[in-house]
């Protein structure tokens, strides 16, 4: 087996890398695939308390590297799906603990026994960042409708393209709210696509279930009626090879919407 | 009175809606982003910007006089394309003796200063080699600029100092 390391990033801090790790992972694993998740923001970890583990932890990435354990002693099972493990981050170091050639062995361990290891990117550009992309060949680049999610984005794809590793990269779009976007509030998915010329692997709409689902540590995809999770699913079987479109999240909702939708598309062609 | 209220209020609304077509937060949102990202990508700033636009009306207006105070210089993308735009307001064409005169006084500024700065120059032409990083590179530039054609335009030196 040699599986596909995927690191998820996104330059700004708290445009939902996490979160979109934990759901990728467990959507993956319940379609049947081998996950292994990867937290590398250490002393800032927060994948275990998302994924409900934060209790399991014995071991850190920093033991495996440290030699006081062996890779596999370090993995943590999910409660509920056996497919899905985490290697967690260590919370009392910094960045400097683990080298990009450490998380390069790491992940080509891993590739033996997973089809998918997962690589938790932390926030910014520096060694945090160049040590999470270290072992990777894809990645997934989270951002949000905001300016300075978009430029950061932006910023994260030009250090990207200049990796020979990332063979791939592709946009997810986070915390989309249509309703503002129609009410032109909001940059769209389209804009902020065309800004940044990159292809799209999933619009993720903003969604309240995703707050009550961490205080849980219970990842969204697990809920069968939530858009969101039906978003991240949607995204998992992208990454699988599946062709699925995307949610339509832009018809309205209500009479008074689709008035409002009927005049601003007349004031749109008068224009 | 009840009537008139409704009116205005049927006209504020459609109003309304019509600022918010022509000046919506995204849209100044994506115009903004756009500037930023473009100064992002090429590392120019505006003050770069600034005098490239400067550096450009000194050179163009050796062959055109123009308004100098309205030459436009922008950068801009169209998909994955970025492209320089650079806009000229031509008022006059000089004359051929106009051009030669300004070219031959760029000529004789040339050779004075090579004179003056043999050992100088050898220098940054080992500089010109060997450009690297891009930060580095302005500044070679500059330098370079400042030593080779110094006397083409004094005002303009005591600027770049």
């Amino acid at each position: 087996m040699s599986g596909r390391v995927i690191v998820i990033t996104s330059g700004k801090g708290g445009v939902g890398k996490t979160t979109t790790n934990a759901n990728i992972g467990t959507a993956l694993a319940r379609a049947g695939k081998k996950v292994v998740m990867i937290d590398t923001d250490l002393g800032l970890r927060n994948l275990d308390l998302l994924l409900g583990l934060e209790n399991r932890i014995v071991y850190t990435i920093v033991d495996v590297v440290e030699e006081r354990c062996k890779l596999k002693q370090a993995l943590v099972k999910d409660k509920k799906n056996p497919n899905l493990c985490l290697l967690a981050a260590a919370q009392t170091r910094d960045k400097t603990a683990v080298t990009e050639e450490q998380l390069k062995d790491i992940c080509e361990t891993l590739k033996k026994d997973f089809d998918f290891i997962l690589v938790d990117c932390p926030a910014g550009i520096e060694q945090g960042f160049q040590n999470a992309v270290a072992g990777a060949s894809e990645a997934i680049v989270v951002t949000t409708p905001e300016m300075s999610a978009v430029r950061d984005a932006d910023r994260i794809i030009g250090l990207l393209e200049a990796k020979e590793e990332i063979k791939s990269y592709k946009l997810l779009l986070n915390r989309v709210r249509p309703n503002l976007i129609q009410s032109n509030d909001m940059m769209s998915v389209d804009d902020v696509v065309e800004i940044l010329s990159a292809e799209l692997i999933g619009i993720i709409p903003e969604d309240t279930g995703i707050i009550t689902s961490t205080n849980k540590g219970e990842p969204i995809v697990n809920d069968e009626k939530s858009l969101a999770g039906k978003a991240y699913n949607n995204v998992a079987r992208r990454i699988i090879g599946e062709d699925v479109p995307f949610l339509d999240l832009d018809e309205p909702k209500g009479v008074m919407a689709k008035v409002k939708k009927f005049f601003s598309g007349i004031m749109g062609k008068e224009k | 009175m009840i009537l008139q209220n409704l009116y205005n209020k049927v006209l504020g609304f459609f109003r309304q809606t019509e600022t918010e077509q022509t000046e919506s937060s995204k849209d100044t949102a994506c115009n903004r982003l756009r500037v930023v990202l473009m100064q992002d990508r090429t590392n120019l700033t505006p003050e770069l910007m600034e005098r490239m636009r400067k550096e450009m009306v000194e050179l163009l207006s050796k062959y055109v006089e123009m308004d100098k105070e309205a030459l436009e210089l922008n950068l801009e993308q169209d998909g994955d394309q970025v492209a320089l735009m650079l806009s000229i307001p031509v008022i006059r064409a000089k004359d051929e003796e106009e051009i030669k005169a300004a070219l031959e006084a760029e000529d004789k500024a040339k050779e004075d200063s090579s004179e003056e700065s043999e050992n100088e120059e050898s220098d940054t032409s080992e500089d010109n080699e060997s450009e690297s990083s891009n930060e580095d590179e302005e500044k070679t530039e500059s330098s370079e600029e400042s030593t080779q054609d110094p006397a083409d335009e004094n005002q303009n030196e005591d600027k770049k100092d």
